[in-house]
């Protein structure tokens, strides 16, 4: 079984906080329900519209595999049952940073999808799955 | 090679004999020719002096005109005549001996003194220092100690071409003058003065020097005979060196100018002999013989001063000093630069499908340019095949050289036979191929960058192609630039040329290590686009991209897509990702995080920047950022190329550029980018926005302008009501441009092509932009709005003196000062576009008159820096030994390799970040904070020996840093800041150290690669430094703007700074334009103290200080009485009392009292009698004392312009404007240990020549930076050290130049060429040829660089490897057993 590194429910709240920059890319603000995190999260809303108010289950995966293999890094053919199938929007990138805020003791975690980033702030006990370097999924499903 | 091993050159002079015994012939006759058209015999043209065209025969040597050498002939002449080149030493030497009996005119125990002295002087600079005193010393003493005669003085006879006379009208001992004058005072009508004096003819001193003691000669610093010096034959060169053109088939000549010449000098000297003969009368021999003095002169230097009037108005030939002097002369032209075979030069063009160490050649070209290939086994095939193939057909060859050294010649003869008999040493003279190399370079080469050596590409067509990203170190673009192409014929020139002139060698410049050769122009737009964050690409578009990179040769690991659902999407910055690193084994893990241009540090969110400005490469992956000039471009540290090439290798770093240009090439070639009207149309909202700042900006200009009308307008420091106006207005005008600038950048599409292109860096800057779509701005011409050209008014359209920028005309807003408030696309108004002409044309000027002025600068610097090198015990010496430094640049670190800026050798934080990335913590053995310094602090002090104290301190306060973060963490997530739990214990600890853990190894890693790195940047034995570093400040001086002034501080102290500053700062000039001392002050938080102290040093006057001056005119006496004004010196703390005023007065040089004539009468009067007594006289002298008075100064420093109180972070410092250093040191309430001031000579002077060059170094510096140029610290310490480790200040001029060198060839191709040669000659100079100009001149290699070393090598035991079944074991040792 797939052991999730992270799963919430956010709600978001606000679109393009600086300015709408990119044609087919929005930053998006949300805030988790169940562990009151928050995130800042680059989409493509080209090809995966959302909007202000939008609910949806977010979950951070090291694999794809069900049965938990870790991820090969390699293209595999044919329409094996992955994780994936669960979910509308699923990205693939690097953990990079891992940061506490400089003064209410939060942590912040960092994940470039390929350029489009997320961060997530909360509580450093949801953090500790997480490791710098490590390739993640992430899956999102509307609610 | 081998080269003659010459122990050097030794200048000396000629006698009359010598010259005689050393010639062939004796030259008499005027005629060239006989009757037959034969050269005659006995003439100059006769052929035992070697032939005189290719059809001639030598009948001395016996052979042709290729091989005779030539051969002298001489030319007796009847009379003796002076020397033009050494007329000035033989005045000085009669001005040194005694007219009677030709001894030194010294007494005798100083003479012994003397000698000893001179003696004992081995440099010749000192000797002729020394000489110069006992010249002065001698013209003094005019009565000979030794024989008792009176001495005249000697001087040039300024009426008479080169004639000498002893003038007697001064020396009054002489009874003749007494009785010459009492005789002449009963003549009537004669007013002229007497002139006593003798003639010193060229007999009269031949017969002189002749009896000069050989010891006196040594006196004088003669190193032969005096008799030398003066001219009784003529050697004529020989024929080969003044050729002779025959014209009409041989019926007539043209003769050189050296023939024409003598054959004058064979006239006057033949009629002399008549004339003699004859027993004319004394006056016309006498003209006769100054006639023949005229023609020896012009025969050696046609340019002599003084000529008489009918002399110089002939014709012009050119003497022997013409042929050697300037540009085109023998020195620069022919023996320092030299012509060579196998180059070629063409138009260029771009193409980057070429790697950049490639240059594409023509075929063409590659026909004629030719490799002399060695015969091998191996080569053979390829070699027979480029035989038979000719000099027409490419891959041919065009000569083919046997073994016994004929050279066969492939446009004639059966190739095919040729090409059989090939054996092995043969030498194959084949076309150029793929592969070989070449040097390629393009002038104005003012740096070594801009020569560099390349692989060739043989390509069709008729340009020379190469990378774009090369272009910037040639300074090259493609609008019909010209390159050259040199082809080294050896395998050792090959090697070298690779090696140390490789383009991919020479990627960092040594100016201060950044990157030179990188992307530019198209290469940033295109990866710009490519990374923008909403680029997004399907499997076949991806894929497609990644085979343009490589050329399908490499293979490519296709990397999992960000977007897996709802589609399969990569974004750009994969892409690029895989750019870096294309396939798995590719071992290249680049880290690094940059901010681009549009970077907002205000908000300073890194990676979450909502531009996308944040550049975060780790470990080879495109975390974030749009890629700009600052990631890819040149003329940075810490971009992307300079990464790869210090934490990888060059070869990582230009095959990455490979790649980039292949991609952007073909993916801007899809996609397309290109710029229309469209792109600069301004939108509405633009339009109103620009028209509201204008109005806003002119409201308040206008504002300005009324409240100086008014009188109320705050003044600036140091400045009056209009420069204020003026200064705040234009400040207010430019700003207009600059806010337009910013709304443009806000409102345009993201789209627009020139915005793109701002952006990313390629090209153009904002102001461009606003420029084009919104408003052109300010026209400023010489630094200031647009000057009147008529009367108080710049235009005739305007009303006068009107300086606002809105007159209104017909219903339009008219600038009066030049303000364009037009945009390129609306056009300009008829004056708008006047006032555009004036700036324009100013700065074309500009670039004239500034490329010339820095190409002399260069060659200045070069001519004194080139012989610098490094040697292997790490100091900077000269071509003779001399020590410069001690250790190249205090650190011995070659600035070409620094990483980190200010010339620092690594950049820590990078370097950490990197060990970080590619060394994983895996939460094993993390450290606590002590820990982490104590570990650093054991390695550092293990290996202290190895490296600087300033890089030891630098890197632990780097380590001490990363441990602070790391306690910030852990006290943050309130965890024990000293100690590390046990590990998985504790959730919080696992987080913390993903946070800023630092394990052990990473630690060991992290300093490990510090010193590894910090020891392969030292600076390599026999680097020719000194030439390095004269180019990184050379190449810098053609980028500057000429006339920049520039505000230091304060407006209106204007400082002078760019091309001219560093001139004066080289040149070491004496009277700088901008003399500033900038004084600390003991209490710097108080204006009052500032106040005061100001007041101490900038003058005052009486004037300022008197309530009244006034003469009182009263029976008994008359006076002027002085009042002073004491609220006043009391409010400004002047402490001027009546006493120091009296001082004061009676110091002053114009006034002429004495103490009893100045009273103080109480304490703010003063009454001034005039020592005159004549009563008539006496009201005039008071009224001159009163014009005086008033600008007597009292109080300060009379060098001083001025003086500004400038405020600087709460802290006040004062600014001099003028000069006398010492004085304001030594002002009370000036920290005189901190002072400072700009005059390099005056610091030299008043606090000695250590000081003088630490302000050099800092002059420069300064003067750099603020036109935006970084230079490694090192060249200016070089540069400030060569001038001053002679323990005077030289300057970079002839005059110091002098002083710093020894060699007379190197002087000699530097600047007046003659003099310095004769100079040598008749002090017998000695020149080692050891610097670099004289090896170029004598064409042997330098002691620099790679000839640092001769090889020692016995040719015998060379062994022979033969080709066999065992190579390298058959490999016998013939030749050591014979």
């Amino acid at each position: 079984m797939v052991e999730l590194l992270f799963e919430d429910i956010f709600s978001l709240t606000r679109m393009d906080p600086d300015g709408k920059r990119f044609d087919k890319v929005s930053r998006i603000e949300a805030k988790s329900e169940q562990f009151e995190m928050y995130m800042q999260l680059d989409v493509n809303t080209e090809i995966y519209p959302l909007h202000v108010g939008d609910k949806f289950t977010m979950v951070l995966a090291p694999t794809l595999n069900l049965d938990g293999t870790p991820d090969t890094g390699y293209f595999t053919q044919g329409g094996r049952k992955t994780l994936a199938d669960k979910f509308e929007y699923v990205m693939h990138g690097k953990l990079y940073k891992i940061a506490e805020e400089s003064n209410t003791g939060l942590v912040e975690i960092y994940v470039s999808f390929g350029g489009l980033l997320m961060m997530l702030r909360g509580d450093p006990s949801n953090a500790t799955n997480f490791e710098l370097d490590q390739k993640l999924f992430l899956l999102m499903r509307k609610v | 090679m081998e080269f003659l091993d010459r122990e050097g050159i030794k200048f000396s002079t000629f006698s009359g004999v010598e010259i005689q015994k050393s010639a062939e012939v004796q030259v008499y006759s005027q005629e060239f020719y006989d009757s037959s058209l034969k050269p005659k015999s006995g003439a100059l043209l006769d052929s035992r002096m070697g032939p005189a065209n290719k059809s001639g025969h030598c009948t001395t040597c016996h052979t042709g005109y290729e091989k005779c050498p030539g051969h002298f002939g001489y030319l007796k002449l009847i009379l003796p005549v002076f020397n033009t080149g050494y007329f000035d030493a033989i005045i000085n030497i009669l001005k040194c001996i005694c007219k009677s009996c030709a001894r030194v005119l010294l007494p005798e125990n100083e003479r012994k003194e003397l000698l000893r002295k001179m003696r004992h002087l081995s440099a010749a600079d000192h000797k002729s220092q020394q000489w110069k005193k006992i010249r002065d010393k001698c013209n003094k003493i005019s009565q000979c100690p030794r024989c008792g005669y009176i001495n005249g003085t000697v001087k040039k006879d300024t009426k008479n071409f080169m004639t000498i006379i002893q003038d007697f009208s001064k020396s009054n001992t002489d009874k003749n003058v007494e009785e010459c004058k009492s005789a002449i005072s009963h003549m009537r009508d004669v007013k002229t003065p007497i002139r006593m004096f003798h003639g010193l003819n060229p007999v009269r001193v031949l017969e002189l020097f002749k009896r000069m003691l050989d010891e006196d000669c040594e006196v004088l610093n003669l190193s032969d005979r005096p008799e030398k010096l003066i001219v009784t034959d003529i050697a004529v060169p020989p024929v080969v060196i003044r050729p002779s053109v025959i014209t009409d088939f041989g019926a007539a000549s043209n003769e050189n100018d050296i023939t024409a010449r003598l054959r004058k000098i064979i006239t006057a000297n033949s009629l002399l002999r008549a004339s003699l003969d004859e027993s004319s009368s004394i006056s016309k021999c006498m003209d006769i013989w100054s006639h023949l003095q005229v023609e020896c002169a012009l025969y050696i230097n046609s340019d002599v001063r003084g000529l008489p009037i009918g002399a110089s108005l002939a014709k012009k030939e050119n003497g022997f000093v013409q042929r050697l002097n300037g540009k085109q002369g023998r020195f620069r032209c022919n023996l320092s630069g030299k012509r060579v075979e196998f180059t070629g030069r063409t138009v260029i063009s771009p193409d980057p499908n070429l790697k950049i160490t490639e240059v594409a050649i023509p075929i063409l070209m590659a026909r004629v340019l030719t490799y002399p290939e060695r015969v091998s086994n191996h080569n053979i095939e390829k070699l027979r095949q480029c035989v038979r193939n000719g000099s027409y057909k490419y891959p041919g060859a065009n000569f083919v050289i046997r073994p016994d050294g004929t050279k066969q010649n492939l446009k004639f003869g059966q190739r095919n036979n040729i090409a059989n008999e090939l054996r092995c040493d043969y030498i194959v003279e084949r076309h150029l191929e793929d592969g070989d190399i070449v040097l390629f370079n393009r002038q104005p080469s003012l740096h070594r960058m801009s020569i560099m050596c390349h692989r060739a590409r043989i390509m069709p067509w008729r340009t020379l192609r190469f990378n774009e990203s090369v272009c910037n170190p040639y300074n090259a673009d493609f609008d019909g630039d010209e390159m050259n192409l040199h082809v080294p014929q050896t395998e050792e020139a090959r090697t070298e040329a690779i090696i140390l002139m490789g383009v991919q060698n020479n990627l960092c410049t040594p100016k201060n290590g950044e990157i030179l050769v990188a992307s530019t122009q198209d290469f940033l737009t295109s990866s710009f686009l490519i990374t923008r964050k909403d680029t997004f690409y399907d499997r076949s578009a991806f894929c497609l991209m990644c085979s343009f990179m490589g050329d399908g040769m490499d293979p490519i690991d296709l990397p999992t897509p960000a977007l897996i659902k709802p589609m399969e999407l990569w974004t750009g910055k994969q892409l690029f990702s895989v750019l870096l690193r294309p396939y798995a084994q590719m071992k290249v893990f680049v880290n690094l995080t940059l901010m681009e241009k549009s970077y907002d540090k205000r908000q300073g969110r890194e990676t979450m920047c909502p531009n996308d400005a944040f550049v975060y490469f780790r470990n080879s992956d495109l975390l974030c950022g749009q890629l700009g000039k600052a990631t890819l471009g040149n003329g940075n540290k810490d971009g992307l190329f300079s990464v790869l090439l210090r934490d990888y290798n060059s070869h990582a770093a230009a095959s990455c550029m490979n790649r980039l240009a292949k991609l952007s090439a073909r993916w801007i070639g899809n996609h397309g980018f290109s710029i229309g009207i469209d792109d600069v149309q301004p939108g509405h909202h633009l339009n109103l926005r620009k028209k509201e700042t204008i109005e806003k900006s002119y409201e308040k200009c206008d504002n300005l302008i009324c409240s100086f009308n008014k009188g109320e307008l705050v003044l600036q420091p140091g400045c009056n009501a209009a420069q204020t106006l003026e200064s705040q207005i234009t400040g207010e005008l430019n700003k207009i441009r600059q806010d337009t600038a910013d709304v443009c950048m806000k409102e345009l599409h993201w789209r627009n092509s020139p915005l793109i292109m701002s952006q990313c860096g390629s090209k153009g800057s904002p102001i461009n932009i606003s420029q084009m779509i919104a408003c052109v701005g300010q026209q400023s011409v010489g630094g200031r709005r647009a000057p009147d050209g008529f009367i108080d008014r710049t235009l005739p359209h305007f009303p006068k003196s009107s300086k606002t920028p809105s007159v209104c005309f017909l219903d339009q807003e008219y600038d009066a000062k030049g303000f364009v408030a037009n945009s390129f696309y609306t056009g300009l108004t008829a004056t708008e576009f006047f006032f555009h002409t004036m700036a324009g044309r100013e700065g074309l000027v500009d670039t004239a008159v500034k490329t010339a002025e820095t190409g002399y600068m260069s060659r200045r610097l070069i001519k004194s820096l080139e012989d610098l090198s490094t040697y292997y015990d790490e100091t900077v010496r000269n071509s003779s030994g001399g020590i410069v430094q001690l250790l190249y640049g205090d650190d011995g670190m070659d600035p070409a390799k620094m990483e980190a800026n200010e010339g620092k050798p690594l950049n820590f934080s990078q370097l950490f970040l990197k060990v970080k990335a590619t060394c994983p913590a895996r939460r094993q053995d993390l450290l606590c904070s002590s820990e982490v310094i104590k570990i650093s602090e054991d390695i550092l002090t293990k290996h202290e020996d190895l490296i600087s104290a300033q890089f030891k301190t630098d890197l632990l306060n780097f380590v001490s840093n990363q441990v602070t973060l790391l306690r910030k963490t852990r006290t943050l997530l309130e965890l024990d800041e000293n100690s590390i739990a046990n590990e998985g214990s504790n959730i919080l600890e696992k987080v913390a150290a993903n946070i800023s853990g630092i394990s052990s190894k990473q630690l060991q890693v992290f300093l490990g690669t510090c010193l590894a790195r910090y020891q392969s940047k030292r600076v390599e034995a026999g680097a020719a430094i000194g030439a390095i570093g004269a180019q990184s400040i050379g190449e810098p001086g053609t980028q500057m703007t000429l006339k920049t002034f520039h505000f230091a501080g304060v407006a209106s102290m204007n400082i002078t700074l760019g091309v001219p500053r560093i001139k004066e700062i080289i040149n070491a000039t004496k009277n700088i334009s901008t003399p500033i001392i900038t004084a600390i002050l003991v209490c710097d938080n108080d204006v009052r103290s500032a106040r005061i102290v100001k007041g101490h040093i900038e003058k005052t006057v009486l004037g300022q200080v008197a309530k009244s001056i006034k003469t009182i005119l009263k029976p008994i006496q008359a006076c002027v009485v002085i009042k002073l004004d004491l609220e006043q010196i009391k409010a400004l703390h002047m402490g001027i009392t009546v006493d120091s005023v009296r001082q004061s007065i009676l110091s002053h040089p114009r006034i002429k009292l004495k103490d009893s004539h100045v009273l103080a009468i109480c304490a703010d009067k003063l009454r001034i009698f005039s020592p005159e007594t004549d009563k008539k006289k006496l009201l005039f002298e008071l009224h001159h004392l009163m014009t005086i008075l008033p600008n007597v100064i009292v109080k300060g420093i009379s060098t001083v312009e001025r003086a500004v109180i400038n405020k600087d972070k709460d802290k006040y410092s004062l600014l001099v404007e003028g000069t006398n250093l010492l004085a304001v040191m030594g002002t009370q309430g000036v920290k005189g240990c901190e002072t400072k001031s700009n005059h390099i000579i005056e610091v030299w002077g008043t606090l000695g020549i250590e000081a003088a060059r630490k302000s050099i170094i800092d002059e420069m510096q300064y003067t750099m930076k603020s036109h935006g140029m970084s230079i490694d610290i090192r060249h200016m310490n070089l540069l400030a050290d060569v001038m001053t480790y002679k323990g005077e200040v030289l300057g970079i001029t002839r005059f110091g130049l002098v002083k710093m060198k020894a060699s007379v060839l190197m002087l000699a191709s530097f600047e007046q060429t003659a003099s310095h040669l004769f100079n040598a000659s008749v002090n017998g100079r000695d020149d080692k040829i050891e610097g670099v100009s004289e090896c170029i001149i004598m064409g042997i290699p330098m002691r620099l660089g790679t000839g640092i070393l001769k090889v020692k090598q016995r040719y015998l035991l060379i062994v022979n490897y033969y080709l066999g079944t065992f190579m390298f074991l058959s490999s016998n040792l013939t030749s050591l057993e014979t």
